[in-house]
Formats: structure tokens, sequence, C-alpha cells
């Protein structure tokens, strides 16, 4: 369970990026992040495997306090949590299995991993994951020489290799195409269902997180604005409120005056 | 639209839409840059005294020598392998020396891996200052401290290559992809884990090119390095000048010359395979 208890964060420029966050999210949960850019989705939710510091309140997770950690402690805590990034993070000079294979790096003795060498169970592993989320056949292609939804499944693949228990993903689909967004949204669902694994998404698309998340959480300057059911809320209120009146339910922004 | 004091004497070009909106190109800078540069060159024929005169006069007497040179004297041939194969093993073993001992400053020394901003700078900061040091000047040092012959040409190179690998390998680790290095962290892996896997594989086509380019280069900087002493080549090519046995220096420059056109041919097509 990831327990937020008002959190804040304050950057070093004095910029308030959080403001009195209070969130509990279960283990299993699909949660949606929704909110304009620069509201602080990617702060919110980079705050929990602590790539970002929170300034103020306590951030829990399984029981453990995040700011507690440092080092090895920290360094082994985020073994547990996977992050996708939107511009897919991958090592483009080399083969797919080979990222994904990055992803036992951390366990390894150093020189296995300077030299490159794995063990045929680790390349196993791999190659199961890539399996999951449909690129097996990719496996031994450069990643560079794949479209953007199979590199963005590649990074899937790849936090799946880590065994987590919760994934984060910041706006995975904002670089894909309406189809191709639809079915790394799709992966996300089925990798949420069948290994019940938690997820939190940013994204800037309301018909997908409609569609795709059960749990929809606005931000507006920082504050959690709205928190509620993905199915049987009244949207356009709603909307209104997270995006200070300038999109509509479809997306679409709203002419002015 | 903000005009400077040039764009008020040259105005900008005006571009009209049809329907009346208007869109501006602001004159070229180019001429400010074009008379600097001829102000500078007619500065520094006046402080170096050159001399045209002289340069017509005297020319001939470059081709003189030149032609004295040929035919080379292929009998001194047997005499110059020896020197050469020792240029090229010290150029080749400094090159390789230098440039593996310059990867971790090089590391320390760039922005996006090392936190610190003060082992940055002074990391950087040596790099400049080995690099300032001429290896002509590293070499005749390294013969006070290590005795003639190729040990000390060797260390030369050796002090170059680091100063030079170090500087370019750092600049390619700054214009890295990071991406893959934040994915490494948000993962759990140390800084250096991070590293080996995500900046390596996007470096080292270039680390590898650069390296060879060094070596090739330093085949030539090698040869000169026996007029201090150093040991190699050049050692002879200073003697045989000083005697003005010409056609013996005939001989050398076409053996460096065929020597130095072997590496850089197979370096140039290594190179295109890396990058």
């Amino acid at each position: 369970m990831i327990k937020f208890e008002n959190v804040g964060k304050v950057y070093p420029n004095g910029f308030e990026g959080l403001k009195d966050i209070n969130l509990e999210i279960e283990q299993g949960e699909f949660v949606a992040i929704i909110g304009l850019s620069g509201a602080g989705k990617s702060t919110l939710i980079r705050t929990i495997n602590r790539m970002h510091d929170v300034t103020s309140g306590k951030l829990t997770v399984d029981g453990v306090d995040v700011m507690s950690l440092s080092g090895k402690t920290l360094r082994r805590f985020r073994r547990k949590i996977g992050m996708i990034f939107q511009s897919f993070n991958l090592i483009t000079r080399t083969t797919v299995i080979k990222n994904v294979l990055t992803a036992f790096v951390p366990d390894m003795p150093w020189y296995r991993s300077a030299f490159g060498i794995y063990t045929k169970e680790e390349k196993i592993k791999a190659l199961e994951c890539l399996d999951k989320v449909g690129i097996l056949d990719k496996a031994f292609v450069r990643a560079d020489q794949l479209s953007g939804g199979q590199q963005q499944r590649v990074a899937l693949a790849r936090t799946l290799a880590q065994n987590p228990q919760i994934i984060l993903a910041d706006e995975p689909v904002a670089a894909l195409d309406p189809v191709t967004a639809n079915q790394v949204m799709g992966d996300f669902k089925r990798i949420n269902e069948d290994m019940n694994i938690t997820i939190l998404i940013n994204i800037h698309h309301i018909d997908l997180a409609l569609k795709y998340a059960n749990r929809v959480i606005g931000i507006r300057e920082g504050k959690i604005v709205f928190d509620g059911p993905a199915k049987g809320t009244q949207w356009d209120e709603v909307l209104d409120n997270i995006y200070v009146g300038k999109v509509d339910r479809e997306g679409n922004l709203q002419e002015e005056g | 639209m903000n005009l400077t004091f040039y764009d008020k004497i040259f105005k900008p070009r005006e571009y009209v839409l049809p329907n009346g909106k208007k869109a501006y190109k602001k004159a070229s800078r180019a001429p400010i840059y074009a008379i600097l540069i001829l102000a500078m060159s007619a500065l520094s024929v006046k402080i170096t005294g050159f001399d045209m005169e002289v340069l017509v006069s005297r020319i001939g007497q470059f081709f003189v020598i030149l032609g004295e040179m040929f035919p080379p004297n292929a009998d001194y041939m047997p005499k110059i392998w020896e020197p050469l194969f020792d240029t090229i093993k010290m150029s080749l073993l400094g090159s390789v020396v230098g440039a593996l001992l310059s990867v971790p400053f090089a590391m320390l020394a760039s922005t996006n891996v090392c936190p610190s901003k003060i082992i940055v700078s002074v990391m950087r900061v040596m790099f400049s200052l080995i690099r300032t040091l001429p290896t002509i000047v590293i070499a005749l040092v390294a013969t006070l401290v290590f005795g003639l012959g190729t040990l000390a040409g060797t260390v030369a190179i050796a002090v170059f290559s680091f100063g030079y690998i170090g500087k370019l390998t750092y600049e390619e680790i700054e214009t890295v992809d990071m991406g893959a290095f934040e994915a490494m962290q948000a993962m759990g892996a140390t800084r250096s884990e991070a590293f080996i896997s995500a900046i390596v594989p996007q470096v080292l086509p270039f680390y590898l090119s650069n390296c060879l380019f060094n070596f090739e280069g330093n085949v030539r900087y090698a040869a000169v390095l026996g007029y201090v002493g150093a040991g190699g080549i050049g050692l002879i090519l200073n003697e045989k000048i000083s005697w003005r046995e010409y056609p013996s220096v005939g001989m050398i420059l076409v053996a460096l010359f065929v020597t130095v056109f072997i590496i850089e041919t197979v370096s140039r097509a290594l190179r295109k395979k890396l990058v």
C-alpha cells in the first residue's frame, strides 16, 4: 500500500510542486493521474520511488517511510518498483534482449555487468518478459529499429523482469499514436489484472484514462482536486475543475470567451 | 521584435503575407566577423614580420633541397627499419596506455555522471593543462626523467593521449541520452552500474574511433620526438639532416610516408565500421 500523509514538496528554487497530498493506494489498483502540464503529476509519481524527495509530511510504501531510505536500502527498495517513461529510456544502440537484461544488473557482480555476461536462466526470464508483452520475435533486433509502441513494450518487459509490485508510468503513451497508445494501455491493464501489480499512470488522454483505469486522481497546481472511480462520475464538472475550464470530456480544448 | 543598434543601421528584411501580417528576418551578422578576421590577419602580418619578398626569393631553395632527396638512397633502408618500428611501438603503447587511463578521469569530468561540481572542474582544469603542454616539451622532460630512448617517447605520447582522449570522451559522455541512465537508477542500480550498462554502450564506438584517430596522429608526432632524444625515427632524421645526407633523408621520409599512409587507411576503414 502506498500512503501519502500531508505530503508537500518544495523545490530548491522555492516552487511548490506538491501541497498537502493525502492519498491511499491499495495493492493491485490501476490509478490514472490527470492534470495540466506542470500541475505536479510527474512530481507525485517520482516521489514514490524517491527519484524526487518530499520536503514535508510522510510517504510510506508497505509501511516503509520512503524518506528514511538511503544508499543500499533505497536501491533495494527501488527494485520492487518499476518505472516507465514517456521517451522509453532504452539503450538504443543495443539489442532488445540486452535492454531487458539490464533489469538484472543491480543484483549481479560488477564484472558480469561490465562484460555483459548473463546466465541462461536470466536470458530465458528476459525472453519470457518479452513474450508477455508480445514482442518475443524482436528479441535480437536493435532497440532503435523498433517503432515507438514496440519500444515502450520493451521498456515494459524490462520493468516486468525486475518483478515489481508497483509500476509507475510517467506519460507512457504521450509519444504514441492513438492506436498504439490503446494497445500499450491494454498491456498495462492486462499486467495489472493478471499479476496484481499496482499501476500509477500519468496521462494526458482523458478518454484512455477513463477507459482503462479503475480510479482517477486529478491534480491542479500541486493539489489533489479529484479522487474517485473512473466509472459513474459526472465528468464534465470534474474536468472543468481539474483543467481550470479549458477541456471537455473528449479532451478538446474549449474556445475561450 | 527587439531591435539592437546593428538592426537599426542594417534594416531587417520584411516579408508581407497576403493577409497583411508581417514576418521579419534580421540582417546577417557575418560582415562584422569578416571585418574582424581581416583586421586580425593584417595585425598578425605586422607583428610576425611576414615578408613576401623573402618568401618569393628563397622559395627556390626548398625545391633545391627537395631535389637532392631524389632519388632516395635505397641502401640506407636496412638502417631505417629499427627506428621506424620503435616509432610505431612508442605510439601504439603510448596511445593505448593514455586512452585507458583517461576513462575514469573522463567520467569524473562529466557533469551528468559526477555529482560533485568541484571534482568536475578540477578534472577539467587538469585535462586542459595537460593539453596545453606541447608533446615535444613533455618528451623533453621525460628524457630528463627516464633517460634518452623510447621509454621517454612512450610516456610523452601516453600523456598527450590521456589529455586528448579524456577531453573527447567526457564531451561525448555529456551528449549521451541520459534516459537509460535514469531508468537504471529507478530500477535500483548504483551510479557505476548505471554508467556501465546505460552509458558505455552509447559512448564506446566513439571512444574507440577517437582512439584510432589519436593513434594515427601519434605516429606522426612520434616521428618528431627523436629530435629531443626520445627515440624513434626522428633520431636518425635529425642526424641525416644535420649531415646534409639528403638522399638518406629522402628514404626516411618515403618510409615514414608509406607507414603513415597504411596506418591511416586501416584506421579510416575501421572507424567507418564503428560509427
